[in-house]
């Protein structure tokens, strides 16, 4: 039995059509589109706040919704954590009444208990817990929000772009507070994202979708791989991110290594943990047939071609590093350094262009 | 001359007891139509907001009217009340109580429709996604969260209670000790020979008691906005 089966169709008065069928077995799915590509609305479908005009939802063996016939379980017996886009605590309550909102609801369940101390102590909340939300910044609302879920022992946690109210620095410290959770309880997630690098960093399923209908689903690296999604190039378009291991001191500045190879990375204000992802456009990435010398970009990482997606203006060429990565290379560059799959290729890419998250 | 006679006391007190029995009876229904105009839309809308605002614009006298023929002895409902329960309404303070209830319901309902409009309704999907029923989630956030605006309505509507003339004459009459209200007291004490000059007493804490109200029920509101742009 999966985890999560959806199939539910609904005309929205506006016109816009969800018409959507998925499943998902995966410890973390993503939700992957652009904006108004209907992802919440499959998120309030889920948590029981709009039931879809004919459909079903079911979560492991419990039907949730089922229209016409006429099964609609209130979002309160549905045992879903909802984590909003804004968060959305009670601004009457303080941080601590606010997490033990669910947890007191729902007292008499036995199984797996998330407790106050653990949740408090895994998303560094003991600080806070007396103060209320509108002294807390941006971040920290956004963590006492997933604790919250957490806390009303969910069967399934849905994070609604829990990082879009967020500004970049942060969005990597909370998406690390997300895995923790994750890893922590072991709990089935289901996140909605137009963000390709936390979809990529994060989840183990994506579905990917576009106008309320189904484009692919699959592994991060396949979904994320599909010509259609290069339509969405400037929002939504793919972004490299590389896990960067060992990360160490080196030559006055901070080195890694991607796959055995190694990586300079840029100056940082603090010093980095063991390990860090680095994030960078794929138009950051210039591809060489031979190891050139006496260049300024410091990383030469070795790869093969994987895959090449033709787009107008450009062709998006996927190298593996050991990691997959992107370039975004001219038509013309492809027909003279004769670039195709199973080529071997050196990708340079400039320190100042990575960005570490 | 300071001193209020055995008559203003007695006028200010019940006063007292019929806006306390008024806003009581009110509150519940204004506060359950304040939140359903506000969240819900159903059919024949329009015609209940119409007849709850319909003191609002009627003549008190023809409201008093109105509940006179509802709920006095020989009325549909009055005869019940009477015959079944021995409490009868018409010309009884029960009756000034009706009467104030119905004419500041209106005033009641705006100001919760407005509070509770304020409300982001998804706070409230947040509490029932989070384990809370229907009524767990009105109780503990709309509810507290529309708290200014249900302290708001209690004094605006407690305040209305306060000045009911019209209707109270109509269906609660003129008695005093029973149903001689302030507005009331001062109406008889100034129809007296040279009683004009004596009725400034109950006028005085009338202005008084009003302004206490509305200053109140001003500074809530304020609190509220700027609570709300914070």
């Amino acid at each position: 039995m999966s985890l999560l089966d959806f199939a539910c169709r609904h005309r929205f008065p506006g016109g816009f059509e969800l018409n959507l069928a998925f499943t998902t077995d995966r410890r973390v799915t993503s939700l992957f589109g652009p904006s108004g590509s209907g992802k919440t609305s499959v998120l309030s479908m889920i948590a029981g706040f709009l039931p879809p005009q004919e459909g079903a939802v079911r979560l492991r063996d419990r039907l949730l919704t089922q229209v016409p016939q006429g099964v609609n379980v209130p979002p309160e017996k549905r045992r879903v954590g909802f984590v909003f886009q804004d968060h959305l605590l009670f601004p009457h309550l303080d941080v601590e009444q606010n997490l033990l909102f669910g947890a007191k609801r729902r007292q008499e369940r036995t199984g797996r208990r998330i407790d106050l101390e653990r949740v408090a102590q895994v998303l560094e909340l003991i600080p806070l817990l007396s103060r209320r939300p509108k002294n807390l910044s941006g971040g920290e609302r956004q963590r006492v929000a997933i604790g919250r879920a957490l806390l009303s022992q969910p069967d399934l946690l849905l994070l609604d772009e829990p990082l879009a109210s967020l500004d970049e620095a942060l969005r990597g410290r909370v998406l690390s507070y997300v895995e923790r959770v994750v890893e922590e309880w072991d709990l089935p997630t289901l996140f909605v994202s137009h963000d390709q690098a936390s979809v990529r960093r994060l989840a183990e399923w994506v579905v990917v979708l576009n106008r309320g209908s189904l484009v692919t689903c699959g592994p991060p690296a396949e979904a994320l791989a599909q010509p259609e999604l290069f339509r969405w190039r400037a929002e939504s378009g793919p972004i490299n991110l590389l896990r960067v291991e060992r990360v160490e001191a080196h030559a006055g500045g901070w080195r890694g290594f991607v796959g055995g190879q190694p990586l300079q990375l840029p100056q940082l204000d603090d010093p980095p943990g063991d390990s860090v992802f680095v994030q960078f456009p794929p138009s950051a990435v210039t591809l060489s047939r031979q190891d050139v010398a006496g260049l300024s970009a410091r990383n030469h990482l070795r790869g093969e071609i994987r895959q090449m997606i033709e787009v107008p203006h450009g062709v998006f060429v996927a190298v593996d590093v050991g990691q997959i990565l992107w370039s975004d290379v001219t038509p013309a560059a492809v027909a003279e350094l004769n670039l195709q799959p199973g080529v071997e290729v050196y990708c340079l890419i400039k320190t100042v262009g990575l960005h570490v998250v | 001359m300071w001193t209020l006679t055995a008559e203003e006391i007695e006028a200010v007190w019940l006063s007292f007891r019929v806006g306390v029995v008024a806003v009581g009876l009110g509150l519940p229904l204004a506060i359950l139509l304040g939140y359903l105009l506000a969240r819900k839309s159903f059919p024949l809308k329009w015609l209940v907001e119409t007849v709850a605002d319909l003191p609002l614009v009627l003549p008190p006298v023809v409201t008093g009217y109105l509940l006179l023929v509802l709920l006095g002895p020989r009325g549909l409902v009055g005869s019940i009340f009477e015959e079944w329960l021995g409490w009868p309404i018409a010309f009884t303070w029960r009756g000034a109580a009706v009467a104030s209830a119905v004419v500041s319901f209106p005033l009641m309902v705006r100001t919760l429709r407005v509070a509770f409009s304020e409300v982001d309704p998804r706070l409230e999907l947040a509490a029932r996604s989070l384990g809370a029923g229907r009524l767990d989630c009105f109780f503990s956030v709309t509810l507290p969260l529309a708290r200014r605006g249900v302290i708001a309505a209690t004094l605006l509507g407690f305040a209305r209670s306060l000045g009911e003339f019209g209707a109270t004459i109509m269906i609660a009459a003129n008695i005093e000790g029973e149903t001689r209200t302030i507005p009331l007291a001062i109406y008889s004490i100034a129809n007296r020979p040279g009683g004009f000059e004596n009725s400034w007493r109950l006028v005085i804490i009338s202005i008084l008691l009003a302004c206490g109200a509305l200053l109140i029920s001003d500074r809530l509101e304020r609190r509220r906005s700027r609570h709300e742009s914070a």
